[in-house]
């Protein structure tokens, strides 16, 4: 039977957390959407229980459009060999942090993607021991991984350029070519 | 003023022969561009018998080469740097990034055109040059010391002001070395 | 607090520009005389900003920054960035395109190994070792100036396939760079592998135990170091890695000594995967041609893949929505827990000659960490 391994496991975990869909995307990739309210016991018994003790990262995602991110956690098992994509979704906030509870008491490396996260996005770990800013520490502007950031406007307002008008491209403008 | 410029005395012209020959680079890898730094300093694109050794303080070396971009963080501590090392002393701009921001034009974070904040006496192409390339440059750079026209780092004296407006658009942060500058400008009397 | 404490306790800042730290990386330490209390990194002299730049670009124009993330070693990147896209949209690779795409991540292995040992014995201050190692590296450059036209940045693996197929004579060059490297194995043994002098400076600076190394998430050749055999290359195999064989040398005592005797022993396997894959390469087309780059749209999906470069895992998050230019692109550099954690961990408790040793052998590459 295809993907045996995967679907073992997914049944293991689906008699735990009924209320997640899981789904097989490949082999060695497993993909579970979760309600936010269950994270933290999702990520103490894949640590505890399942073995699976390499948090790979923790990516954010921002749609605009559903007013919402996404949190992404990946986890690696280094006995099955089987990682696993634990999808969440929490409110975004137009004008401050968003917020939600941090898993750094349970795995190290966690502390600098959650450091990363609320410099980038905006997003506030609650219970973190740290959550200075660690690459922007000059930056004054809005979080800049935001879809409402638009980094090469921000580029051509704020930094100087060089002037450079050779003949050539002076030509081509007045011909109606190129742009910019 | 150009009378000034053109006219060296013997004095001048001896120093200038016999300093271009001993050259000493700050080590600094500010960017990408560093990593064919070490290939160009060792043994096969040897940079030491034209004079030219990595010096770890900038109060003892001459030439400051930028390589590659600069963020706005490094571009803070680059400043400082510059106005710490001893005139005359020359900046060897390495890379397209120094010259229009390069690879990273449309970024938020990386400065665009390097001599608005401090005076750029050369510029090497490509992304990244070739070690053989950073010989030519530097080749280059002697030359035009022996012939008394490398004096770009007298622009900063001369136009404080605008290095300065600009340094402080781009970064905040007091920047404290202006005795540095007063006494090195009335050594040379500018 | 007496008066000896007050004079004894003090704050050090070891800032950019330094010879000591391998690139642009500051970390200020709380010591006492001259043991290390306490330290914190503070990096971000090298943002970019890539995640917001590469969303703000075509699928096709990415691949001309993608590798400048990591500077020493840039082949993962451009395999992760392609691999994420096939999987996405389920482009078939041909044969020959996934046999010349492990050559040329094992030679970029290669010349990153041999530029970290050689960083890490000249911070014992043995300087001759590094000397060498550069210069041999050298040639590897030479090889991917032929084949791909730069000599440390490649652009050469897109979505599909690989650019251009071998020029004439290649594979003979190759082999023969790989003959040359092997016999230089040797030399490098007696001047620096095998020195009383090394070993006694390396051994037990910077110990990490198995439990340690887990809990703190450190993969590659770090953690082969500390007795785990791990490689994404076995583990997650991805282009040819299961039809070639290898073996994963592991050391069990974790310190900077075992580390790089890892890295050493990772060299000869490469030679040997080199050689095994000019033997048993295939012929046929190497790229699946992009129906017209400029307006290609990748259907939506996401994808999470991995690479094992130099310095351990290397991983993209990569999510599209069905337009032109990638939603989102998350980098997971491989030192964003060696350079970050694991340094403040080890260096609380050593003593300050041994801090450049220590972040030297960990390997730790500060424009993965800044992207």
């Amino acid at each position: 039977m295809e993907y045996e391994k995967e679907n073992s496991i997914v049944e293991m975990m689906q008699m735990q957390f009924p209320e997640a869909a899981f789904k097989v995307k490949k082999e060695r990739r497993i993909e579970v959407r979760l309600p936010s309210a269950r994270l933290y016991d999702f990520a103490v018994r894949m640590q505890k229980k399942w073995n699976f003790l390499h948090l790979s990262a923790i990516s954010c995602v921002d749609w605009i459009d559903d007013g919402e991110f996404e949190l992404v956690y990946h986890f690696w098992n280094y006995d099955e060999k089987v990682l696993v994509m634990a999808k969440i979704r929490i409110p975004r906030e137009e004008e401050g942090d968003s917020h939600f509870e941090t898993i750094s008491n349970l795995w190290q490396p966690a502390k600098f993607f959650e450091r990363d996260i609320h410099e980038m996005f905006g997003v506030y770990f609650d219970g973190s021991e740290d959550m200075e800013r660690f690459i922007l520490t000059d930056w004054n502007g809005p979080p800049p991984m935001r879809k409402d950031f638009i980094t090469r406007e921000f580029a051509l307002n704020f930094y100087h350029y060089r002037d450079y008008e050779p003949q050539w491209l002076k030509d081509m403008m007045a011909a109606g070519e190129g742009n910019e | 003023m150009d009378e000034k410029m053109t006219q060296r005395s013997v004095w001048e012209k001896i120093a200038a022969k016999l300093s271009k020959r001993s050259l000493w680079m700050l080590h600094y890898c500010t960017g990408c561009g560093a990593i064919e730094l070490p290939p160009t300093m060792t043994a096969r694109f040897d940079m030491e018998r034209f004079g030219i050794n990595p010096m770890v303080t900038p109060r003892q070396a001459d030439i400051l080469l930028i390589t590659g971009y600069l963020s706005v963080k490094t571009l803070k501590r680059v400043v400082l740097t510059y106005e710490q090392m001893q005139a005359p002393k020359y900046v060897v701009g390495f890379g397209s990034c120094t010259i229009n921001g390069g690879m990273y034009w449309n970024s938020y974070a990386t400065m665009k055109s390097l001599d608005r904040y401090i005076p750029v006496e050369t510029y090497i192409a490509g992304c990244m040059p070739r070690p053989e390339a950073i010989i030519y440059s530097f080749n280059e750079l002697i030359a035009k010391i022996d012939r008394g026209e490398a004096n770009s780092w007298k622009d900063y004296y001369n136009n404080y002001d605008f290095y300065r407006e600009n340094q402080e658009h781009t970064f905040e942060g007091p920047i404290e070395t202006y005795n540095d500058i007063k006494a090195d400008a009335a050594l040379f009397r500018i | 607090m007496s008066k000896i404490d007050e004079v004894r306790d003090y704050e050090l800042f070891i800032g950019p520009n330094h010879p000591g730290i391998s690139g642009n990386f500051s970390f200020k330490m709380k010591l006492q005389g001259d043991k290390i209390l306490s330290a914190k990194t503070d990096a971000g002299y090298l943002h970019r900003g890539f995640e917001k730049l590469m969303e703000e670009r075509l699928f096709i124009q990415n691949i001309a920054i993608v590798c400048r993330i990591c500077v020493p070693d840039p082949d993962p990147n451009e395999n992760n960035y392609a691999r994420a896209i096939e999987e996405i949209a389920g482009i078939e690779v041909p044969e020959r395109a996934k046999w010349i795409r492990t050559l040329v991540l094992e030679l970029s292995r290669l010349a990153s190994y041999l530029f970290g040992i050689g960083g890490h014995v000249a911070t014992t201050g043995l300087y001759a070792f590094s000397n060498w190692t550069i210069a041999d590296r050298d040639r590897i450059m030479e090889l991917f100036e032929e084949l791909t036209g730069g000599r440390v940045y490649h652009i050469y693996q897109l979505p599909g396939g690989v650019r251009r197929d071998f020029p004439d004579g290649f594979e003979r060059r190759v082999l023969e760079v790989m003959d040359y490297i092997e016999s230089r194995l040797g030399d490098y043994d007696d001047l620096a592998i095998n020195n009383a002098l090394f070993i006694k400076r390396a051994t037990g600076i910077g110990v990490i135990t198995k439990e340690q190394a887990i809990k703190w998430g450190v993969t590659g050749p770090n953690l082969r170091a500390c007795g785990v055999a791990a490689d994404v290359r076995k583990d997650d195999p991805y282009e040819v890695y299961d039809k070639v064989d290898f073996e994963i040398p592991t050391r069990t005592e974790g310190d900077a000594y075992a580390r790089t005797i890892v890295r050493r022993k990772e060299i000869e396997q490469s030679i040997s995967i080199v050689r095994q894959i000019i033997d048993k390469i295939p012929a046929g087309p190497v790229w699946n041609k992009i129906p017209n780059p400029l307006k290609w749209k990748v259907p939506a999906g996401d994808a999470y893949v991995r690479t094992e470069s130099s310095k351990g895992e290397y991983a993209y998050y990569m999510v599209s929505d069905g337009g032109r230019n990638p939603y989102r692109v998350h980098v997971r550099g491989a030192s964003t827990t060696h350079g970050v954690h694991v340094l403040e961990n080890l260096l609380a408790g050593s003593r300050i000659e041994d801090a450049s040793q220590i972040m030297f052998s960990l390997d730790a590459c500060p424009p993965e960490v800044d992207r």
